[in-house]
């Protein structure tokens, strides 16, 4: 009973004890507030994962500073850079966050926060070559761009390093160990000291996509061709070879005659799908991502994946760590490799496809049509966001980068309390950014 | 038509009865008025008649006479009526406030037990309640004092159902953390494809579904589905969904359409409250209960 009285106490006051009766009149002499509607541009950004990187970009307590002990962000946070800037994009690396905004006064178009060892959030030093290697909260990046009309169409990040598209051309700077940023290779370069922003100039097409893994490129263009370059031990380049590439060279195998819609690669594997709704994939299976003959761990050459037939037209993709998402267009999710699949606890490796049941991702009696339209995919962590702009991640929950309030791995997809209607996330190796529309 | 023995109208007189709430009433109120409508329905029967007086009359050192008279100590005039306010029992199945309209479940008698059993299994409850864009009261129900005025023209249907939508996503999650399972377990998964549960506790208000089903502008209205909830709970949502909509909003109606399988179509008005129509209710109510077993006797967490 006390419990109980308690509880209503701390929420709301249960009656309102009155003197005198309520005179109706006394409500027209008060003011109206205009609160009003949010700008059509305007995003809410929310992140969540770990904090000691720097790349949620929320700043320490006092008491932090003192200790060396900066706690996860559990629970999705609203970013307070995103009231300020009109964050259009968003791109989660590991362990650094990059956002494109809308140019303010101050004409700085992206942003980066987070671990800055090999620049891959721009050359950023208070003293002259003491570079910061570490930064905390959001740092406007310079882009050598030509014209002020430029518009940032899409951002990618990996490891280190960091590829931004405009409409300009395509920029990539931070590390290019493997040649991942699509020039020489410089041996013994010292990347925490370089101011260098390359433009990619080689690519004749007309870039619409790009995409990080996590030490190679990848960039998709308008005719349908994907060009990849970096590291490509595992055959993640797909080039046929499994040395690095230093310049951005069109991917051939099975996908040569294919029009590619989108390419998708977290770490050392990539998946690619068609206009007709084909999955391909290269690059490292040694968790069965690909059926090879005499299970062969590497591929490097564009294969087309069989056990994907029949199970309607693909419509989206996502290449985790050690496991592979795709989506059809009934907004259905199947998932196999190794790992937390979301199809509970006890299915931790599938070679096969396996359906996620459409109930996890909140189809039931009362929402009938609810389906999921966008799917991704972190290291060990995935995320699906459903028409009706909710978020659900499952996977390992490293440093709280599932937002689930805890730091305990959730084995099948559970929905994410973000306040905002969900259109995109990025999954980093431990932190995730979404970004979300107000409700009004 | 009744049998005219009220006895054996009593005895037959146990189960649930489904009535329809008026708003500015309370529960109990309702209930004293039930139980009046019966004893007053009984007492204008055919009641037992008072019982017999034996007398040993006459002189006694000679033989006595035994005379059967009639016992005028337990006249009606003398003992008052048959039936009294006190013979009946009447209990709630499920507490409506006292602003809430709309069905209400009353066990009478042996149906006392019944109603325990339907307040314990925790149907879920459906409302129909209306808010109003514009004004927030203290209250946070009409009868309030208006604490803060706002504009609201710009809110649209799409906007409110917007936010219903997430709104009811979250609820459902919050379901799922209610049941008790550790979310790691292959036992959560397992319930976690099966859909919607009801909650383990039987204080948390748990909304299953919320949509607006009707809205002019300043007026709305939203049709929830709910576990656990209270009359202020529903007024404060409708404040919370003002607050969330950039503007603010008190409630004005709040009613409730049904509660686990009875319907506001089986609800007796109050003018219909006879021992008649009681009687015939509860004989269609029991019928119902039998048919719709997963009210008394529930063998799975899914909500029904």
């Amino acid at each position: 009973m006390c419990i109980r009285k308690q509880f209503f106490n701390q929420i709301r006051g249960y009656a309102v004890k009155r003197k005198y009766p309520v005179n109706p009149e006394d409500a027209k002499k008060l003011p109206v507030f205009g609160y009003g509607i949010s700008k059509a541009s305007y995003n809410r950004i929310f992140v969540w994962g770990c904090r000691e990187t720097g790349a949620l970009a929320v700043p320490q307590k006092k008491e932090e500073e003192k200790f060396h002990k900066i706690s996860p962000i559990k629970y999705p946070k609203r970013l307070f850079f995103a009231e300020n800037h009109e964050v259009t994009n968003v791109a989660c690396g590991f362990g650094f966050s990059i956002f494109s905004v809308n140019p303010n006064n101050d004409n700085s178009r992206l942003y980066g926060t987070g671990i800055n060892s090999d620049s891959q959030i721009g050359y950023h030093a208070i003293r002259e070559n003491k570079p910061l290697e570490i930064i905390f909260s959001p740092v406007a990046i310079h882009l050598p761009l030509k014209e002020k009309k430029t518009r940032i169409n899409k951002i990618a990040a990996g490891r280190a390093h960091t590829l931004v598209l405009t409409s300009e051309g395509l920029f990539t700077f931070g590390n290019n160990a493997y040649g991942q940023c699509g020039r020489m290779i410089i041996t013994d370069e010292d990347y925490s000291n370089s101011h260098y922003v390359h433009k990619i100039s080689n690519v004749d097409d007309t870039i619409k996509d790009v995409e990080c893994g996590q030490d190679h490129s990848l960039i998709l263009t308008e005719s349908g061709q994907v060009y990849s370059c970096g590291w490509g031990a595992d055959g993640q380049t797909g080039l046929g070879h499994f040395n690095s590439e230093s310049r951005f060279t069109r991917v051939l195998g099975d996908i040569a005659n294919e029009n590619i819609v989108k390419v998708s690669g977290r770490s050392d594997f990539v998946l690619a799908i068609n206009d007709k709704g084909e999955v391909f994939g290269w690059g490292n299976t040694e968790y069965a991502q690909l059926d090879t003959p005499n299970d062969l761990q590497q591929v490097c050459n564009a294969t087309f994946i069989e056990k994907c037939k029949g199970l309607g037209k693909i419509v989206d993709i996502a290449a985790g760590g050690s496991f592979c998402l795709i989506l059809n267009e009934d907004g259905q999710v199947f998932s196999w490799g190794y790992g937390l699949l979301g199809a509970g606890p006890k299915v931790q490796y599938s070679k096969k496809p396996v359906l996620l049941p459409e109930i996890l991702f909140g189809k039931n009696e009362f929402q009938t049509d609810s389906k999921v339209i966008k799917i991704k995919a972190g290291i060990g962590h995935a995320a699906a966001i459903s028409n009706y702009g909710n978020l659900y991640m499952w996977g390992r929950n490293r440093s709280g980068c599932l937002g689930m309030g805890h730091d305990k791995d959730q084995p099948f997809p559970f929905r994410v309390s973000v306040s905002g209607l969900v259109k995109d996330v990025s999954c980093g190796f431990d932190h995730s950014i979404a970004l979300c529309k107000p409700f009004i | 038509m009744l049998a005219a023995n009220a006895k054996e109208i009593w005895n037959n007189l146990r189960g649930v009865i489904c009535v329809y709430k008026p708003a500015g009433i309370k529960c109990n109120q309702i209930r004293k008025s039930i139980i009046n409508a019966v004893c007053s329905g009984l007492d204008k029967l055919e009641v037992r008649p008072p019982g017999e007086y034996i007398q040993i009359e006459g002189d006694t050192t000679k033989e006595l006479n035994i005379v059967k008279k009639v016992n005028l100590a337990d006249d009606v005039l003398v003992v008052g009526p048959r039936y009294q306010f006190g013979d009946v029992s009447c209990s709630w199945s499920s507490y409506l406030g006292p602003n809430t309209s709309g069905v209400l479940l009353l066990g009478i008698n042996d149906g006392t037990k019944a109603a325990k059993i339907i307040r314990e299994n925790r149907l879920a409850r459906t409302y129909k309640v209306r808010g109003i864009l514009g004004e927030a009261t203290d209250t946070y129900f009409k009868d309030g004092k208006v604490v803060e005025r706002s504009t609201f023209r710009f809110i649209k249907l799409s906007h409110i159902e917007k936010l219903l939508t997430s709104m009811q996503a979250a609820h459902q999650k919050k379901m799922f953390e209610l049941c008790g399972v550790d979310n790691q377990s292959q036992a959560a998964y397992e319930l976690a494809i099966r859909g919607l549960i009801r909650p383990a506790s039987s204080k948390i208000p748990v909304l299953y579904g919320i949509k607006c089903v009707n809205f002019q502008s300043p007026q709305f209205t939203i049709e929830v589905q709910c576990i656990n909830e209270y009359e202020m709970y529903l007024k404060t949502l409708i404040h919370d969904i003002g607050v969330q909509l950039h503007s603010t909003a008190y409630c004005s109606e709040i009613q409730c359409i049904r509660h686990g399988h009875f319907t506001i179509d089986d609800a007796l008005l109050r003018k219909h409250w006879t021992l008649e129509n009681i009687y015939t209710n509860m004989e269609e109510m029991n019928k119902k209960l039998l048919l719709h077993e997963d009210m008394l006797r529930q063998n799975s967490p899914i909500l029904q």
